[in-house]
């Protein structure tokens, strides 16, 4: 199985510190997204790890992507699909696959045995390209046997 | 009223992984995969109430368990403005319910349970990420002529921005 990132969210832990942020806040957007910028990322990391540890992991859902999946068959995908139902998967031909998700469903994915093996060919993915570090940092902690 | 796209998923990136995989390409293919999150500032509730009915997307709400409310913050519908003794009752209700409010909380009552005393015309605020194929669902219900002004006022700007970002999409796909 090859996953290929195709396209993600811009500043994914921004995005999702700005979904929470929404929640306290009677701020404009243009203002939220000044205050983030200006506290900068450890800030993020600040609501991050609150989200994680408060279990709120609806914020997680406006972080989305889109991959390219290869070397997986029409039943590995149904099974994938079938488990985690708001992950959605087009067939290319050839055992390819666009498939998007978003990261609520990536830690749901990387928590269960059956969407393991897929969740960490998507972490090491994202890992590779720097995608998000400090989510992936907080999410997945030590990826080092990820696969 | 004012609603603005923060991202939406890049067409053509998506796109071109069709092309390259020498897959016959349809833009509804992608309407599972292109996602668009909204910020929507200055709607009132009860329009909310409605949205967040649409279930397939991601809500996230200013809370009134933490932000106070204030007189100003309220939507009118026309049908009140518009009539002098309809807007002087609505006025004169809101000046009482905010008086109630802020004698609550003065009083030591956490803005989570003096909020129950306020009206849904109150103003919010919320982002929304969802799929162009929810979305499509929500423009078919939302925008017809039995949905509610306020709503059909929302969900077109967001029809409008949608299509915008992604014309391809949305022009193929909503005349069906």
């Amino acid at each position: 199985m090859k996953v290929s990132l195709v396209w993600s969210s811009p500043k994914p832990e921004r995005t999702i510190a700005v979904a929470m942020r929404r929640c306290f806040s009677t701020k404009t957007i243009e203002e939220i997204e000044a205050e983030l910028e200006q506290k900068g990322v450890e800030y993020w990391r600040y609501l991050l790890t609150k989200a994680l540890q408060d279990k709120s992991l609806d914020v997680l859902e406006h972080f989305t992507l889109s991959l390219l999946a290869e070397g997986m068959t029409d039943a590995d995908v149904g099974r994938l699909i079938r488990g985690f139902p708001y992950m959605r998967a087009t067939g290319l031909g050839g055992g390819s696959w666009l498939v998007s998700l978003n990261a609520r469903t990536l830690v749901e994915l990387w928590r269960e045995p059956e969407g393991k093996p897929f969740a960490a060919a998507i972490v090491s993915e994202l890992d590779g390209r720097q995608v998000c570090p400090v989510f992936n940092q907080l999410a997945f902690g030590d990826r080092t046997n990820a696969g | 009223m004012r609603v603005k796209l923060l991202y939406n998923t890049d067409f053509e990136a998506l796109k071109r992984v069709f092309s390259e995989k020498g897959a016959a390409f349809d833009p509804s293919a992608l309407l599972d995969h292109v996602v668009y999150m909204f910020e929507i500032e200055d709607c009132s509730r009860v329009t909310t109430h409605q949205l967040v009915r649409h279930r397939a997307a991601s809500y996230d709400q200013e809370s009134q368990r933490f932000s106070a409310a204030t007189r100003e913050g309220v939507v009118t519908p026309p049908s009140i403005q518009t009539n002098e003794a309809a807007y002087k009752a609505y006025d004169e209700a809101l000046k009482v319910v905010y008086a109630a409010y802020e004698k609550m909380v003065a009083a030591g009552v956490p803005k989570e349970d003096a909020r129950y005393v306020l009206p849904s015309a109150i103003k919010t605020k919320l982002v929304m990420t969802v799929s162009a194929r929810s979305l499509m669902h929500v423009v078919w219900q939302r925008t017809a002529l039995q949905a509610q002004w306020e709503i059909r006022d929302l969900v077109n700007a967001m029809l409008n921005l949608a299509r915008e970002a992604t014309p391809e999409l949305w022009g193929k796909v909503i005349e069906r």
